[in-house]
């Protein structure tokens, strides 16, 4: 199979590995994700991989749940780190740390891989030489079953698909980088990063910046199992939106990911306002219509311009799935465009992200303990 | 994850000398907790109070019919630093024929007894939860 100009052999194993002893260091950073992490581990465990060619590194992230044990079962190595959680960015840096392989692949807590997944993500490193990080895409198959799981990754995934190939979508979920790639980028950035947001796109973008090739392959895709429901998707377009809008830069990210689904909820508002403009115009010029009507132009200007969104649902779960997903997309579409205008309002009165006090000011006097202090990028 | 009833004697190595567990200026008493017997050994009074390094753990994990190289672990822990702080667990299912080398190598080593028929993997969990460092490394041994 052709993966991006390599060849991935069908015997699972990339030619360099089995001779030469650990290659690959597995790190998945964990919270709380004692429900998934067997299916997790037991996947990697289960990659076509010669098992002397990798190592796991599971790193704790504080759980309270008793991850560490689980990981135990399955791991290599497992790091517990304490306190209150520093988010994924400082816990992977910490895996990173402790790894042995040249190369790293970083997994999440709740993504299950194929067993052809990491085998062939190495493979794209290991045979072309232009290529220094390269991730998986997400397939649309959420390992939870309800409504609004299934709609936030296929949203995730239309992103992905539209938008793969060489960009600084650097997936968080499953990707791999050369070691020495990542730690001349810089690593990832802990000191802004403290919850699950867009560390790993922030990252992408810095490898490209430093000339480091990163695709995002769309045939390559994992698995995730991760629930979802209306709340926790609203925070999570939040979050991803106001990151983007006070740390990251809209245009900017927006030429490096395309993909990210915030471009992907955002992109088509400016159209629909725009059209909408245009309509509330020529209104003027004709007898006021009826108050349905205007709800039903306006309507139509969303519908026309997530037009391709809702195709997508369409030919992935159906007809009706498209149409019950609408609303829930007008609504994501609402809560990231408030995101937005609060993230530049953010920034323009405070300034970027940064840590708290205490954590600057044990940065400030370089104090050595353990877990460390984030570190500025 | 564990089965029920898992009996498990964790223990420290009896060579160790007078002075090594004088350094842990804990007390040691074998106690049953939730079925199983464990050494309670306020291990975490050695570290008290905020550390500079990380606490290292290495779990040597021997279902039945396994062993391991003596030599491989003192290696592993080679590869350490400050190999003297690392905490060596081993956890062995039924009765282990061979571990007196290792014994002789490894300083202060603890060992974990289970019944015999503990799989791998429950040795591996039942290691942990035992395990007081926050940098685990966990080796299996190979089947004989």
């Amino acid at each position: 199979m052709n993966l991006g100009g390599a060849q991935y052999s069908q015997s699972g194993s990339p030619r360099q590995t089995a001779s030469e002893g650990l290659l690959l260091s597995v790190i998945v950073s964990t919270l709380n994700s004692k429900s998934t992490l067997p299916r997790v581990l037991a996947a990697i465990r289960g990659s076509e991989l010669p098992r002397k060619s990798y190592e796991i590194i599971v790193v704790d992230d504080a759980s309270a749940d008793g991850s560490a044990a689980i990981a135990a079962r399955y791991a290599d190595t497992v790091v517990k780190l304490t306190g209150h959680p520093a988010g994924p960015a400082y816990a992977r840096n910490r895996g990173v740390e402790l790894a042995r392989g040249e190369i790293i692949a970083f997994v999440d807590g709740d993504v299950v891989v194929r067993a052809d997944t990491l085998p062939r993500l190495l493979a794209v490193l290991l045979e072309r030489s232009d290529i220094d990080a390269v991730s998986a895409s997400r397939d649309e198959s959420a390992g939870a079953p309800n409504f609004v799981s299934q709609y936030w990754n296929i949203l995730l995934s239309f992103g992905e698909q539209r938008h793969s190939g060489r960009c600084a979508q650097f997936a968080p979920g499953c990707g791999v980088v050369r070691r020495a790639a990542f730690l001349s980028a810089g690593m990832y950035d802990e000191w802004r990063f403290d919850t699950a947001s867009m560390e790993s796109v922030e990252l992408g973008e810095r490898l490209l910046g430093a000339g480091h090739g990163v695709i995002l392959s769309p045939e390559l895709t994992v698995t995730h199992l991760k629930e979802w429901d209306f709340r926790s998707v609203c925070q999570e377009v939040w979050r991803r939106s106001r990151v983007l809008a006070r740390s990251l830069g809209y245009l900017r990210m927006s030429a490096a990911a395309p993909g990210e689904v915030v471009f992907t909820l955002c992109r088509t508002l400016i159209p629909a306002v725009a059209l909408l403009g245009t309509l509330l115009l020529a209104a003027a010029f004709v007898p006021a219509p009826h108050p349905s009507a205007k709800f039903g132009v306006a309507l139509a200007a969303l519908l026309l311009t997530n037009l391709p969104v809702h195709i997508f649902y369409a030919n992935t779960r159906g007809f009706w799935f498209a149409i019950a997903s609408a609303p829930l997309h007008v609504l994501a579409q609402i809560v990231a465009a408030m995101a937005l205008c609060s993230g530049w309002i953010l920034r323009d009165v405070f300034g970027d992200v940064s840590p708290d006090a205490t954590t600057q000011a044990y940065s400030e006097v370089g104090l050595e303990i353990w877990p460390p202090v984030p570190r500025r990028p | 994850m564990l089965r029920a009833g898992v009996d498990a004697i964790l223990y420290q190595d009896s060579l160790s000398s007078p002075t090594d567990v004088n350094d842990h200026e804990s007390e040691q008493s074998l106690v049953m907790q939730e079925d199983r017997f464990v050494l309670t050994q306020a291990s975490s009074a050695r570290y008290a109070g905020p550390r500079r390094t990380p606490r290292k753990s290495l779990i040597v994990v021997l279902p039945e019919n396994h062993v391991v190289s003596a030599d491989l672990v003192v290696e592993r822990l080679s590869d350490e630093k400050d190999s003297d702080q690392v905490d060596v667990i081993l956890a062995c299912a039924g009765q282990p024929s061979s571990i007196a080398i290792l014994q002789r190598r490894v300083r202060d080593l603890q060992i974990l007894l289970a019944p015999a028929g503990t799989s791998g993997e429950d040795l591996r969990e039942l290691a942990m939860n035992q395990a007081p460092g926050d940098i685990v490394t966990l080796l299996s041994g190979t089947p004989t």
